[in-house]
């Protein structure tokens, strides 16, 4: 049981997928503008994340090696499909907000890379767990992120201003202010973990 | 400075010449620039030098400290960059516009590289770019000369970009520093006496600087707004901000190639990017954007222009 | 289909929209490979292939199957199942002529199918060339070209990147931002500086 528990914690801290893995960075960029759009942009990556690590696993052996890349592929985009198809009817404004990053999640390296490093190589059972933890630390580490932006470049969170009376710095809403942000806490990062030891 | 790696056996004869010496004295001969900034745009400009050079030390001393670094704040590079900071706002500016600036060109700028000697790219300007895209409005307000209400003005370069020129602007006005601009970067005049004395003594070469303004100028001069050759190359070096660049931030050793052949492709990419940005860019002046970039080119520029050691093949 | 065309092509593609400092697109890879000048120009080599014939290939079956079906909504899929397969192609190749380099790549090779720049490239090819479904006059040659620009654009950002991490690799950095932190921290400030060639107008 711990051994499981273990697959999906991996994901949030000692694997996460943004500040360890370094996967996913352009959406990331692109859409850590806001909290909401980046718990958006999390969610839905995690529900893509597990559809395809499962379905992967699943039929990880009967793939010829020679065109996994291109059935992965399909496996994703048809699960982003769903994705995309279950936003517009159920939350409208949020893939409004979204806009063209949804579909991007099929080129959102986290969500390959785990198929090609993990499913096609582990069970069904582990591969959910991997999944479900990859996504909930990409969708921690978005917001973070968007967080820190947010709120130094536009003064608000989750759309409300909290401080009044303070210049927000704009550079932070553009992504030289995400590349800045993601820099600054890596090495904030490893502070703490050369600290630790 | 004329070699930057003498390769010789002793004995060798000390002078006096150490790199804090070399870097007070460019502090020194940036003074008559800033007196000037204060004396054509007031006490916000004076103000303006104060915070960055302060903050500036401030940084550095604190970021040293925490990283138990040696504290080096009195080498004089964190003078230099505040001041360069300082030099490139607008005269009116709020208070905390150069803290901040002077704050993240220490700590970004130079700091996380390692301290002086590792930085890629020039600390003041990179503060100023960062000042630029976050601050736009504070960093885009500039005042008239001489006229210490503070009533706004714009720019030469900035009213050529609208295509309206300002009337009675003469070169003597642009040479001495009677327009709206940046506090530093306005008084050529003075400029120009610091930087001959650097030059005359050697502490920088002449290498970048003038191939940095004959290729703005030659530029300029060819693709003029009313067909080839019309050009105002005259109006285009004395404006903005490219006797301040060329001089003083070019030439920053740590930012700018080892070689002379190296130092000549710089010079001449700074210009065609300024060149390029003013004519056909958004913006109305593009030179700290051209350093930066020629900065981050700098590695690859040393890499292909190497001297040739002795004995090798 | 004059020479002014091709020739803002390149300027916009190459400086002043650049693929990785201005458009942000293919950042993993470029974050990840650029520490040394030689797999640095290696992996920009093969994404420029990749980016060229990507674009020939999805501008050909955007224009021939895509429009006259009204299947444009499958342009997503379609243009990724291109690149995928072509990346796969590339994949056996070097795997052919050189295993160590193979071996280097490791997972990034694989994950060229996802560099924004490609899949990004290719749309944007599309959004620029076709108005209304109909393909402007040059459309194929231009979309092709940028193919290339985008390229060397994207070569451009790896080769200053690489020739800077180098160069610091004799500096000693503080050891809490070596390698990555101050990696994003350079691509910070090389975007700010890039930021220079915003509202560019011929």
């Amino acid at each position: 049981m711990k051994r499981l528990f273990g697959e999906f914690l991996k994901g949030i801290i000692r694997e996460n997928p943004t500040f360890v893995l370094l996967l996913g960075l352009c959406p990331t960029l692109a859409v850590s503008v806001t909290v909401i759009n980046g718990i958006g942009m999390g969610i839905a990556a995690t529900f893509v994340l597990l559809g395809s690590n499962i379905i992967i696993a699943m039929i990880k052996n009967t793939i010829p090696e020679r065109v996994r890349i291109p059935c992965y592929i399909v496996v994703i985009a048809t699960f982003v499909t769903i994705t995309e198809l279950l936003m517009k009817a159920y939350s409208p404004a949020l893939n409004r907000a979204l806009g063209i990053y949804v579909p991007l999640i099929v080129v959102n390296c986290i969500v390959l890379g785990r198929a090609e490093a993990y499913a096609s190589k582990n069970s069904v059972k582990n591969s959910f767990l991997d999944g479900l933890g990859m996504g909930v630390g990409f969708t921690l580490a978005l917001i973070l992120i968007s967080g820190i932006r947010e709120f130094l470049g536009a003064g608000k969170l989750m759309g409300q201003t909290i401080v009044k009376g303070f210049e927000p710095a704009f550079v932070l809403g553009m992504p030289s202010g995400a590349l800045l942000v993601i820099g600054l806490l890596l090495g904030f990062f490893n502070v703490l973990k050369n600290r630790k030891t | 400075m004329r070699d930057r790696l003498i390769v010789s056996v002793s004995p060798h004869l000390h002078k006096k010449e150490s790199v804090s010496r070399i870097m007070w004295l460019v502090v020194a001969s940036l003074i008559p620039a800033g007196a000037a900034g204060v004396f054509i745009f007031g006490m916000s400009a004076l103000w303006a030098i104060i915070l960055g050079v302060v903050s500036a030390i401030a940084a550095e001393a604190i970021l040293q400290v925490c990283t138990k670094r040696k504290v080096s704040v009195f080498d004089g590079s964190a003078v230099i960059t505040g001041l360069l900071l300082a030099y490139n706002l607008p005269p009116k500016v709020p208070f905390w516009l150069p803290i901040v600036g002077s704050f993240f060109a220490i700590a970004i700028g130079k700091q996380i590289f390692g301290g002086l000697g590792q930085n890629i790219f020039n600390p003041a300007l990179a503060g100023r770019v960062f000042l630029m895209a976050s601050w736009p409005k504070y960093m885009t307000t500039f005042i008239q000369p001489l006229n210490y209400d503070a009533v706004t003005s714009a720019t030469p370069l900035a009213a050529l970009k609208e295509g309206k020129l300002l009337e009675h602007i003469s070169y003597l006005d642009l040479f001495l520093g009677k327009r709206g601009g940046c506090i530093g970067e306005v008084c050529i005049l003075a400029l120009i006496l610091g930087a001959m004395f650097l030059l005359i003594r050697g502490y920088i070469s002449w290498h970048i600087p003038t191939t940095y303004i004959l290729t703005v100028g030659l530029f300029t001069f060819v693709f003029g707004p009313k067909g080839l050759f019309t050009g105002d190359w005259l109006f285009h070096i004395l404006s903005g901000g490219l006797i301040l660049g060329a001089f003083f931030m070019a030439t920053d050793y740590v930012t700018s190639p080892l070689t002379y052949k190296g130092q000549i492709v710089f010079g001449i990419g700074c210009g065609l990017i300024t060149a390029i940005i003013r004519l056909w860019g958004g913006y109305p002046e593009g030179a700290s954007y051209a350093i930066l970039m020629m900065n981050a080119a700098t590695p690859i520029i040393d890499r292909f222009t190497r001297n040739r050691v002795y004995g090798a093949q | 289909m004059t020479l002014a065309h091709f020739l803002t092509i390149f300027i916009s593609a190459v400086f002043v929209y650049n693929v990785i400092l201005s458009r942000f697109l293919g950042l993993c890879s470029f974050i990840a490979i650029s520490k040394q000048t030689k797999p640095a120009l290696a992996m920009s080599l093969a994404v420029m292939f990749v980016t060229t014939m990507s674009s020939i290939i999805t501008w050909l079956i955007y224009r021939f199957l895509l429009v006259p079906f009204n299947l444009e909504y499958l342009r997503t899929i379609s243009f990724i199942l291109v690149i995928a397969t072509f990346v796969q192609f590339v994949e056996m190749v070097i795997r052919k002529i050189s295993p160590p380099m193979y071996r280097f790549f490791g997972i990034y090779l694989p994950l060229i199918t996802v560099n924004c720049a490609v899949l990004g490239v290719a749309v944007l090819n599309i959004d620029m060339f076709f108005i209304n479904g109909k393909a402007v006059q040059g459309s194929f040659y231009y979309s092709a070209f940028q193919g290339i620009c985008v390229g060397l654009g994207y070569t451009l950002a790896m080769l200053l990147m690489s020739g800077i991490r180098e160069r610091l690799e004799l500096c000693n950095v503080p050891k809490a931002v070596k390698d990555f932190p101050l990696g994003f921290v350079i691509a910070a400030i090389m975007s700010l500086s890039f930021l220079g060639f915003n509202g560019f107008k011929f």
